[in-house]
């Protein structure tokens, strides 16, 4: 039974449970290079069932009965684009797999949650560690009065458009903005133009400027601890530092729809 | 003439085979050779609790002194199996304290032990020396006490990454002052706080402490002192690593790390703030194991700590490394076996983070000829990266590739990975141990089952067709042992074909993939060799046979039923119409 050739007939099974199970995998064989017949689409619920094969087609009608819950867990729910497995094996590379905003899926990636625990603890030290405060989560530390931490480092990532690569700032190596957004022109300068070589452009180094004023190419934004996007520099310097989550340089000309999806609360500050 | 060798004969020749595994082959080839063997087996290792009752393995071993035991499936440590569904440890540790009262060591993984569990073996069991929990759950630190009060020979206490319910430190100040024998202790997972003092102690009065892991709450002050105290480390933990220390603090600091002339070890690194890594670096040269995964390290002071370990063998780090990173750890460490690199931003799926991809693990492979285990978390990869490692490493065992977002393919051609995937189980044919991931069809299955001889563990998440991908495996792999797939898209007909596979493999488990309870019920019925259980947490108010079933989890057992199933838990032994039962947990 271990090693069984493929070609069924010749190899005695120990157990068949299909009566007619071997003449509907013979077909099944028979019918590879049609993957079609086999394709099931990883489809939301509701979604081009009909378009199954035959094979699925008795599970896909009781499955609609089903509760939704057990579905949710499943790969369904990852698939926002009706993918279709290939016809040969070419893949159509328009088919963008990548979801820009996966839901959560139980279990994945598979991170032990002893681990993953300790990665939400990871990211809140590299964003926001001075919101803690005086509190440290030890118990045995209790003694320990926490100044704002200004000897622990206080990194928050920060991206650039066009930029692949991300990078990620110690918001405590900085006193005020000017500071900070001189550092972000020496961390994506050459970067940049970098970018811009391998597209075609010049290639020479600009320098970033105008980062908080909206006078340059680019400006300065970042995301909050309560998921905001807004314009570095409105709110005083430590202000800022114990609410920002992380940073990004986005175009100055795609400030308005960049902020739109964070509802701005400087627009309700303003107000 | 009786060619048989007298038993005490028989007896001093086993007394020298070791492995398990001989001795399970010893132990066929008839009557007086077994009965001989089982006599004399002094480890034995369940790696199902299920799979045997414990009174039939306490009546086949009478001198056994150390029992291994694991519990719940692997999956459990990504969630996937409720709470509640057992892996309980009592009804051993009842048995056991019967019929095996000179056991001396016990080792669990993924199971449930209770407070009352820990009591029981500090009464029970008088000459009890080692006790190393991994990813158990469901005591407290009260039972920690019982064991510290009661275990006057106790050398090994390790807690690996358990749950535990903390009610503070005092525990550790139940070690008697007349205990000197211990070895081993770990108590990493731990949140509260012991008592300084008598943590010092305990360490000055164990002149054989080779291993010691603190917890997050030791500070760097603490540990100073504590290095001092035990400089024949072989493996330390530390706790976190970073308070403000006063330049004369460091200097001492640093001098203790550098009385440390047996630690091979490193693990622990909480918090590690950059200024104190340099104190690291007395110990690095002769590390060889060097576990970062907690330690939020940027990568130019990674390099900087790794550069100086040129003997290490085996690496745990974040993706903080980056692939520059990665390439630097491979020229100075060339001795490196087992390489893992855990993802340390959890909520950046969206991102495209190029600083860490496949090309880290590539520059590895090119240049590590000892690598044979990787663990690899990433955003993308290639097909030509794979081939590459292939390539690179035939000497592979053990490849689990983890490209975190589900269906990826291959990055640079769009196409699936399953011709990478090829390369590896192709070009590796020693490998025992796969986990793949990515935009993977029928085909990268059909490779698997083609080469994957040696194949005993394969982990499958969101990847495949149909059928075909379970067929190709349960009818290729000879040599495999434990299956797990979640969210793949095949359903009852080739678990069916392949029924009779399932009685040689340990375990397969399966979630979220389009089983039907029918087939689970014929499958229990055709084979009385194997727990077929069905786990569903949200079952139909009727369960027609066509209804699929959430997750499924098969075993091997000469146990028969077990009798601690949870609601949600059905097996066949449970009434057939309703397909849930009333029987509640005890």
């Amino acid at each position: 039974m271990e090693g069984c050739p493929r070609n069924k007939e010749t190899c005695p099974k120990l157990l068949d449970l299909i009566p007619q199970g071997r003449k509907w995998y013979q077909e099944e064989k028979n019918n590879t290079d049609q993957e079609n017949k086999l394709e099931l689409r990883l489809a939301p619920p509701g979604g081009d069932e009909e378009a199954t094969s035959a094979m699925t087609k008795k599970k896909i009608e009781t499955r609609n009965n089903t509760k939704k819950e057990a579905e949710d867990k499943s790969l369904f729910n990852l698939s926002g684009n009706h993918f279709s497995p290939p016809k040969n094996t070419t893949y159509n590379p328009h088919i963008s797999l990548k979801r820009t905003a996966p839901g959560p899926v139980v279990g994945w990636p598979p991170v032990r949650s002893f681990r993953k625990n300790l990665a939400n603890t990871i990211s809140s030290k590299l964003g926001n560690e001075s919101s803690l405060g005086g509190q440290v989560n030890k118990s045995g530390d209790c003694e320990k009065q926490v100044q704002p931490s200004k000897r622990e480092g206080m990194f928050v990532k920060i991206n650039m458009d066009s930029v692949p690569i991300g990078r990620k700032v110690d918001l405590n190596a900085y006193n005020s903005y000017e500071h900070l957004s001189f550092a972000v022109d020496k961390l994506f300068r050459g970067l940049l133009a970098a970018q811009r070589d391998t597209s075609g452009g010049e290639g020479e180094e600009k320098p970033i400027i105008g980062l908080l004023d909206g006078k340059g190419e680019f400006t300065l934004t970042y995301e909050d601890n309560e998921g905001d996007k807004m314009l570095v520099g409105d709110v005083p310097w430590q202000m800022f530092v114990s609410s920002v989550k992380r940073l990004r340089v986005i175009k100055s000309s795609e400030i308005s729809s960049a902020l739109r999806f964070g509802c701005s609360k400087q627009q309700k500050m303003r107000a | 003439m009786d060619l048989r060798l007298p038993s005490k004969v028989l007896e001093h020749i086993f007394s020298f085979v070791d492995s398990n595994e001989d001795r399970n082959s010893v132990s066929l080839v008839c009557k007086s050779w077994y009965e001989t063997e089982r006599r004399t087996r002094k480890k034995i290792f369940v790696r199902n609790c299920y799979a045997v009752t414990p009174e039939a393995v306490a009546r086949r071993f009478p001198e056994m002194r150390s029992l291994t035991l694991k519990g719940k499936p692997h999956f459990a440590d990504y969630n996937l199996v409720p709470d509640g569904w057992g892996g309980y440890a009592w009804p051993w540790i009842e048995a056991l304290a019967e019929k095996s009262p000179s056991l001396e060591e016990l080792r669990l993984k993924r199971m449930v032990v209770t407070d009352e569990c820990l009591e029981k073996i500090a009464a029970s069991f008088k000459e009890f020396k080692a006790l190393v929990l991994t990813s158990c759950e469901g005591f407290s630190t009260d039972g920690l006490a019982a064991i510290a009060v009661a275990c006057s020979n106790l050398r090994e206490l390790e807690l690996r990454e358990c749950i535990v319910e903390d009610l503070g430190g005092d525990w550790l100040s139940y070690f008697p002052e007349t205990l000197t024998s211990l070895v081993s202790l770990d108590f990493s997972c731990l949140d509260s706080a012991v008592k300084l003092s008598d943590l010092e102690r305990l360490v000055s009065r164990s002149p054989n402490l080779k291993s010691l892991k603190l917890n997050r709450a030791v500070s760097l002050e603490a540990l100073g002192s504590l290095l001092r105290l035990a400089p024949q480390l072989v493996e330390l933990g530390t706790g976190s690593f970073s308070d403000k220390l006063d330049q004369e603090a460091v200097s001492k600091l640093s001098q203790a790390f550098s009385e440390l002339k047996q630690l091979k070890s490193l693990s622990g690194l909480w918090d590690v703030h950059p200024e104190y890594i340099p104190l690291l670096y007395s110990v690095c040269p002769r590390l060889t194991s060097l576990n970062l995964s907690y330690a939020t390290v940027q990568m130019p002071d990674l390099v900087e700590l790794l550069s100086r370990c040129s003997n290490l063998q085996k690496l745990w780090v974040m993706d903080l490394i980056e692939d520059k990173g990665l390439e630097a750890v491979a020229s100075s460490c060339k001795e490196l076996r087992e390489l893992r690199v855990f993802p340390s931003g959890a909520e950046d799926l969206d991102e495209t983070n190029v600083a860490m991809t496949e090309q880290g693990l590539v520059s590895v492979s090119e240049v590590c000829p000892n690598l044979e285990s990787v663990l690899y978390f990433c955003v993308q990869f290639t097909n030509e990266a794979l081939v590459t490692i292939a390539r690179n490493r035939p000497n592979l065992k053990c490849f689990r590739l983890c490209v975190m977002e589900p269906f990826s393919p291959d990055h640079k051609t769009q196409k699936p990975l399953d011709e990478g995937f090829k390369a590896i189980v192709e070009g590796c044919k020693d490998l025992q141990r796969l986990s793949v991931s990515g935009l993977l069809t029928d085909k990268a299955f059909q490779y698997i089952g083609t080469h994957g001889k040696k194949i005993r563990m394969l982990s499958i998440a969101f990847a495949g067709e149909s059928d075909l991908m379970l067929h190709h495996l349960l009818s290729g792999c000879e040599s495999l042992n434990k299956l797990e797939i979640r969210d793949c898209p095949f359903g009852d007909t080739a678990l069916l074909e392949n029924a009779a596979k399932l009685e040689t493999m340990r375990s397969l488990w399966m979630s979220s993939c389009f089983v039907s309870f029918g087939a689970c019920k014929l499958l229990s019925q055709k084979m009385p060799k194997l727990n077929v259980e069905v786990i569903d947490e949200h079952p139909p108010e009727t369960r027609p046979d066509s209804s699929p079933v959430e997750r499924i989890y098969i075993y091997r057992t000469l146990a028969g039923p077990r009798l601690d199933m949870p609601e949600f838990v059905w097996t066949i032994h449970k009434n057939l119409e309703i397909g849930v039962s009333n029987l509640a947990i005890e």
